[in-house]
This record gives structure tokens, sequence and C-alpha cells, in this order.
């Protein structure tokens, strides 16, 4: 059976693609799958860093749309994950290298060789995302709750129907102490101008950087909520059914007795 | 297109290379005069030589006071041949509305452009005339229509009716929040506060684009007969 392509977009740059798309990418892996991530992000590539793998580079993916090697040279094995692969974007190239046919062509080999690709588009509604796209069986549109991020996903999925995609939504960073002082858009509101269906909603949580930064992937991390929620989020779009799951501001014991005790 | 209650005295509107003037004969004349000297001021050597039709709408039976308003104009501007409107070949209102009352727009071809669905960031939606949205129109997005507008949902994003330069457009919708209005050739900006909650319209009244709740004024409440627009 054939695999399937999942592109991970939003629009707007910085609103968590990267790390959606590694934790995603790791937690299929992690379900027994055999995955392959691909950098889409030709000039500005940064999946490597934050799977950990960026010394072990030696083609990416337009040495193989271009023919200069084969898919398995250049998809990198992490070592920590079994059946995970990286296929890394070229830093030295921009984004009008790829075409669309050698995407396409590679697209179709890959299907065949993994269960999941996942595609990280680049920022932005130009050539390389359209090229992240193109041979795409399914979408997942990050989204902040910020007024700005909402506003470029809405156009994001707008195109991505346009292309007969019906993504689907994770709204990253959620500050549930934020979000109850009013000073954030809820995951409700978000969901409310977007109308489209939910993969999951990840809290913002400070273990997100210090594994970007270290390369360490986050779904191995059991104390990390983001990894957490990632996880869920992998198996929903691997096809299991599991109740979206609302970020809640952390109580402790001693706040939750006096408050049944009408202490505070 | 909106058929408010308290009309303007006098209307003056382009009409082919002349100007086409609608006086309300249930102002009083001094109104009217004032009114129409007011206007000319403004449009000054505009209507130096243009051709004017005088016109009073559906009231008949004013001769004697176009004849008066005709010469008003003939002594205090510069202004070519002044007619009174041709004789309307339209159907008689009582024989309009015994084909209303049998339903009788059954048989009106619709120019109105009816669209479900959310509008998304990005969209332009272009109507040739009256523009109606089931659904809500989101920030980023633009509607522009030659008539009204209406949207059964919330409005944001930039909206245009009465496109090029028809003000007596309105644009209706139940959470009014759009960035940027514009009616006809009359432009506001959006509100900063969030509107009142419930339906509002926009129209344009002295020149300005003003909102109301639409609830408390709607502008068709006091209109006796259904009407095809």
């Amino acid at each position: 059976m054939e695999g399937k392509i999942i592109v991970v977009t939003s629009g707007k740059g910085g609103v968590g693609k990267t790390t959606a798309t590694s934790s995603i990418g790791a937690a299929l892996a992690l379900e027994g799958k055999r995955v392959a991530i691909v950098d889409m992000d030709i000039g500005l590539r940064n999946l490597d860093v934050v799977m950990g793998l960026e010394n072990r580079i030696v083609f990416n993916i337009v040495d193989v749309v271009q023919g200069r090697c084969k898919i398995d040279q250049a998809a990198i094995r992490d070592r920590r994950i079994e059946n995970l692969f990286l296929i890394p974007a070229s830093q030295s190239d921009n984004k009008n290298v790829l075409t669309s046919t050698g995407v396409e062509r590679i697209a179709k080999e890959l299907r065949k060789k993994f269960d999941y690709v996942i595609m990280d588009s680049p920022a932005g509604i130009e050539r390389g995302f359209e090229n992240a796209i193109i041979s795409a069986n399914e979408a997942v549109v990050v989204c902040t709750p910020d007024v700005s991020a909402v506003r470029d996903a809405d156009r994001v999925i707008g195109l991505l129907y346009a292309r007969s995609l019906e993504p689907k939504l994770i709204v990253n960073r959620i500050e549930p102490v934020r979000v109850e002082r009013g000073e954030m858009l809820s995951h409700e509101d978000v969901l409310e101008i977007l109308s489209i269906d939910l993969a999951g909603l990840v809290p913002m949580d400070e273990k997100v950087l210090i594994s970007s930064n270290t390369g360490t992937p986050l779904v191995l991390q059991n104390d990390s909520t983001a990894g957490q929620a990632f996880r869920r989020i992998a198996k929903r779009l691997n096809g299991e059914k599991i109740p979206i799951e609302i970020p809640n501001r952390k109580t402790s014991v001693w706040s939750k007795l006096s408050k049944t005790f009408g202490l505070r | 297109m909106i058929n408010f209650d308290n009309t303007a005295p006098v209307k003056l509107k382009g009409a082919g290379s002349g100007l086409w003037i609608t006086i309300d004969p249930s102002h009083p004349e001094s109104e009217i005069i004032a009114e129409i000297d007011r206007l000319f001021e403004k449009i000054k050597h505009l209507a130096i030589n243009v051709d004017i039709v005088l016109d009073t709408g559906d009231v008949g039976g004013q001769e004697e006071l176009v004849d008066r308003i005709k010469s008003h104009l003939k002594s205090n501007f510069e202004l070519g041949t002044i007619s009174t409107s041709p004789k309307k070949r339209s159907i008689p209102t009582e024989r309009r509305r015994q084909r209303d009352l049998s339903r009788g727009w059954n048989h009106h071809k619709s120019d109105v452009l009816m669209l479900r669905g959310r509008v998304r960031s990005g969209q332009k939606i272009n109507a040739g005339k009256h523009l109606v949205i089931t659904g809500d129109v989101n920030p980023g997005a633009e509607l522009t229509a030659g008539g009204d507008i209406i949207v059964l949902g919330t409005l944001a994003g930039k909206v245009h009716a009465g496109y090029p330069k028809n003000d007596g457009a309105m644009i209706f919708s139940l959470v009014f929040n759009p960035s940027l209005v514009k009616i006809g050739l009359i432009t506001a900006t959006g509100a900063s506060e969030p509107g009142t909650q419930g339906p509002e319209f926009a129209c344009v009244e002295q020149g300005i684009v003003v909102v109301k709740n639409y609830m408390k004024e709607n502008p068709f409440k006091r209109m006796p007969w259904p009407e095809v627009i």
C-alpha cells in the first residue's frame, strides 16, 4: 500500500511548523510507522538542527529532485527513533530551483518507500509553498492564537481548499493563564474564524525551546506537555479516535483544596 | 434603495451629460429652494450650461411648484435647458401592488449573487448588483457589490456596497465588524471598538457612513409592501 504525504503549513512564519513537523514525524515513527520528514524550506533549512542531524547531511532534497543522488542516499536515519528519516533542504539554493513536476516525481517514489511523508512547508504562499503542497494527500495548518497568525492561516486554508485539500488545524502555544485573563485568543476564538477540523491543541511549553536547541526529540520527553500533545495529534492523524484535550491552567492540590473550602 | 422615513428635499444625480433633480414636494418650498441653492453652490462651475431635468417623483399635480423652481434656477444659475421628467413608462402603483399581491415577483429575474459558506482572508467577491452571503466573512476578505450587501453571519474584512457610486446602497450583517466600509464614493474605516451586539446595517446619511442597530432602526419597517429590488 502506498504511503500518505502530509504537508505542515501555516502562512505565517515562526508559529511552530518545524517543531510540529519533527514532533509529528517522530511520534508517527514511535507508533511503528516508517516515516520520512522532508524539509521543503529550501535556502532556510531548520529541521536538521531541530532533529539534531545537522552534522550528518551529505545530500539534500534538491540533489534528489535534480537527480544527483537517490532518495536513500539523501535520507538520514535518526539513531534514537527507529524508522524515522530526514531528507534535509538545501541551504545554498533558493525556492525556485525545484519544479513542481520534479517534486511530484519524487513524492511518488517517497510514497512507495514510506508509510508517512511529512513535508515542512516554508512560510508564505509563493513557489516554496506551492511545491510543498503539490503532492500532499493531507494538510495540517499550524496556527498560534494571534490575530495575524489566524489571518494568514485563514488565507492558507482557502488556498488548500482550492487544491481540494481539507486541512486540519493545530493551535500551538496556547497559554491558558493568558487566555483566562483575556490577553490571548482562546482556541474557540481561533476555531470560530477558521472553522476547520481540529487535529489538536498544543500548550506553551518551555521544553520546546530546549529540545529544538539541543536537537532532542520533544515527543520522547514524558514531562513535556507539548510533546505529549504532539503524540496525541500523531495518533489522530494515524486514524485513532482520541478526544481533544484542552490545555488547562496547572492547579496544585493546595489551591484545589482551598478553592473547595472557599478559602480563595 | 433604502426607503428612509426622512427623505431629502432635493436629490441631485448625474443623468447622461446632464443633471437630474428629484424634489420631494412634501417639504416646504423654501426648504427645497434653499437645498437646491446649497447643492448648486457645492458643484459650482460643473453646473454651467448643463441640461437639467426636474422630477417630482411619484407625486403628481405639482406643475406650479415646478414652474417656480424652474424660474428660480434660470435666474440664479447659468444652466442649459431645464425640462421636466418624461412621463414614466412604468406600471402604475396600483397595478404593481396587484402584481405583488399575486406574487408577480415570481417572474422577476434576480440579479442577486447569493453565496453560502465562509469567505476567507485573501478571497475577493465581486457582484454586479446585490450580494447575499449566508456565512461569515473573515478578516482580510474583500466584498464588492453594485447594490446592497447582506451577510447572515459575522462581517469582517473590507466591504464596498453600491460600487462604483451608488450611495443609496446598504450593508447589513448579523455581527458588524468590518475593517473598512465603502458605500458608493463614501468611505469609513472600521470601528476600533466592537459595535453593539446584534444585527446592524450601514448606510449613507448626510454624506457620511452611519451604522445603526437593525432591530431598532430597521429602514424597511415602514414599507407597506414588499418590493422587488
